[in-house]
């Protein structure tokens, strides 16, 4: 093959070639390498590379090229260690943003008189940028398949996996856990007066209403099922709870959503049943269910539209106000539904 | 047969400890933390004992990384490490934010690169001291499980393998894994002799 087509091939390759003599300096820098750096090869030959690109001097470039010409060793440089080495850009414009190309960079020795380290550059840019559309694009996906796609809280997947999880972290920090469950009053007398519509849109107003109602980041409501929502409140102990719970069931009695086929005071309401626990080695989450449960079934029977918490000193429910008082100390009988008991028991055990 | 002394292993040893160190220096300045790298030991094996000394039975899946070196002497480098250790590794080094399968899908070219870092910094140490040239292929990544370790099947019982033990501490992680040098019994012989000669040279022999 004569000289000319081996220099015309050279600068047609869709990938960056400098060749480097045995003291590092630039022999030859193809075509690719010109369109990319905007230098040409009258710029750069006879220069070292950390010359002309100060941020190669301590680089892993620097050191792979040494390791070539002192031992003859080959390195590669992946893009994902080693991002944007080089001040070379995929495209023109993407210099006045200052977003370098993806290089995965090759460096090998030659067994030749003068040319000692050849290097190659290929531009990783258009794959990087796919797998990083690919990555946000399987989040959002992920992020989706979480949520209740009527209410857009979390669905019963997201409260399963964030119960498993805190439940571990408060367990292993030793720190309290609350479970808030809620349950819209009378909902399916709303529904039969209003319509699965009207039902979907009184779902919604109460959903959003719970989710604007958490201050704290990372607090989450998720729709548990039907009408039930549940709220897990990480490092926060039963009275703390219990203020939230009824700041949030105000909050819903004050949207003054029309419920003409609720007994009493003719407004969407919820009933709120809580649990909390700093739970020991041996307790698992379900526990912290059946005991939220079992409250909110006492705020049922104690007539709806307030909240109950669970009290483990009398394994029972206990209406809000003692939950603030000093415990085992209030002289109304504990509030305490049989089956229910019953069946926290069977989880207990 | 043992083809090195104990003078021989204990300064192959402190070259390759000098070479992981320098590795570790590399490594730690990719992710910008604080890598520490040994090997405590150095040992001479025939080919067919290798999967009993390895791993033992305990890890299956390996993730494993080889380049070839020539000159004095010949051999294939392999950085080895069990395939859950290789994971803890680079979720270490990449991106926190990505997922364990993700973490995996960027094992091969990541491993590539640190088995890179880490072989040649040990042949380097070598040359160095030797005052040889090596030339040393491009890495290659390869997934296998100790039963079928291709590239210890094939070659003949004259076939010796360097093996150590290497150990990665990395954010109070310790994550162990294995460097081996496989080499025919002449190139062992030539390696001994630049050995010898470094020792003469340090006047130690």
């Amino acid at each position: 093959m004569d000289i000319e087509l081996g220099a015309q091939l050279i600068d047609s390759l869709q990938v960056g070639l400098i060749l480097l003599d045995h003291e590092g300096r630039v022999v030859s820098w193809n075509g690719w390498m010109k369109r990319h750096s905007g230098l040409g090869l009258a710029d750069v030959a006879g220069r070292r590379l950390a010359e002309l690109f100060p941020e190669v001097s301590g680089s892993r470039l620097e050191s792979s090229i040494s390791d070539t010409l002192r031992f003859k060793l080959s390195s590669m440089l992946a893009p994902n260690l080693n991002p944007n080495l080089l001040p070379l850009y995929h495209r023109a414009a993407d210099r006045q943003r200052d977003q370098r190309m993806y290089q995965l960079i090759y460096v090998t020795p030659l067994r030749h008189d003068h040319c000692a380290c050849l290097i190659q550059i290929h531009d990783m840019t258009s794959a990087l940028r796919r797998e990083r559309r690919l990555r946000a694009q399987s989040t959002r996906l992920i992020e989706s398949s979480y949520q209740d796609p009527l209410t857009g809280v979390g669905n019963r997947r997201r409260f399963d996996q964030d119960l498993a999880q805190r439940f571990r972290q408060a367990k292993d920090r030793q720190r309290s856990i609350a479970l808030l469950m809620i349950d819209v009053d009378n909902f399916k007398a709303y529904n039969d007066h209003f319509g699965h519509q009207g039902g979907d849109a009184c779902l919604i107003q109460v959903a959003r209403t719970l989710r604007d109602g958490l201050r704290r980041d990372g607090d989450r409501v998720s729709r548990y099922g039907g009408e039930e929502f549940a709220i897990l409140l990480a490092d926060t102990d039963g009275p703390s709870a219990c203020a939230i719970a009824e700041r949030l069931r105000l909050t819903i009695e004050q949207l003054n959503l029309p419920h003409p086929a609720a007994p009493g005071i003719g407004r969407v309401s919820i009933s709120v049943g809580i649990a909390a626990m700093v739970p020991s080695d041996e307790q698992f989450c379900h526990i912290l269910v059946a005991q939220a449960d079992l409250a909110l079934y006492s705020a049922k029977d104690a007539g709806r539209n307030c909240c109950m918490w669970y009290d483990p000193a009398t394994s029972g429910a206990r209406a809000l106000s003692k939950c603030n008082s000093d415990r085992g100390q209030g002289a109304d009988k504990p509030f305490t539904s049989e089956p229910l008991r019953g069946a926290l028991a069977d989880t207990l055990a | 047969m043992s083809e090195l002394s104990e003078l021989h292993r204990d300064a192959l040893s402190e070259l390759f400890n000098l070479g992981v160190g320098r590795a570790a220096h590399s490594l730690s300045q990719m992710v910008r933390d604080e890598i520490e790298l040994s090997a405590p030991f150095v040992d001479v094996i025939q080919a067919h004992e290798v999967s009993a000394v390895l791993i033992g039975s305990e890890f299956r899946e390996l993730s494993m990384v080889t380049i070839d070196f020539e000159g004095p002497f010949v051999s294939k480098a392999i950085l080895l490490f069990p395939e859950r250790n290789a994971l803890a590794i680079l979720s270490n080094m990449l991106d926190p934010d990505l997922t364990p399968e993700e973490v995996s899908e960027f094992e091969q070219e990541a491993m590539c690169e640190i088995g890179n870092v880490i072989l040649n910094a040990c042949m380097s140490a070598l040359a160095d001291e030797f005052g040889i040239e090596l030339y040393g292929s491009l890495p290659k990544h390869y997934f296998s499980d100790t039963d079928s370790l291709p590239i210890f099947v094939g070659g003949n019982a004259e076939q010796r393998l360097l093996l150590l033990q290497i150990q990665l501490t990395m954010r109070q992680q310790l994550i162990q894994g294995h460097l081996v040098f496989l080499m025919g019994v002449g190139s062992l012989l030539d390696l001994r002799n630049c050995l010898d000669a470094y020792l003469d040279r340090l006047g130690m022999r």
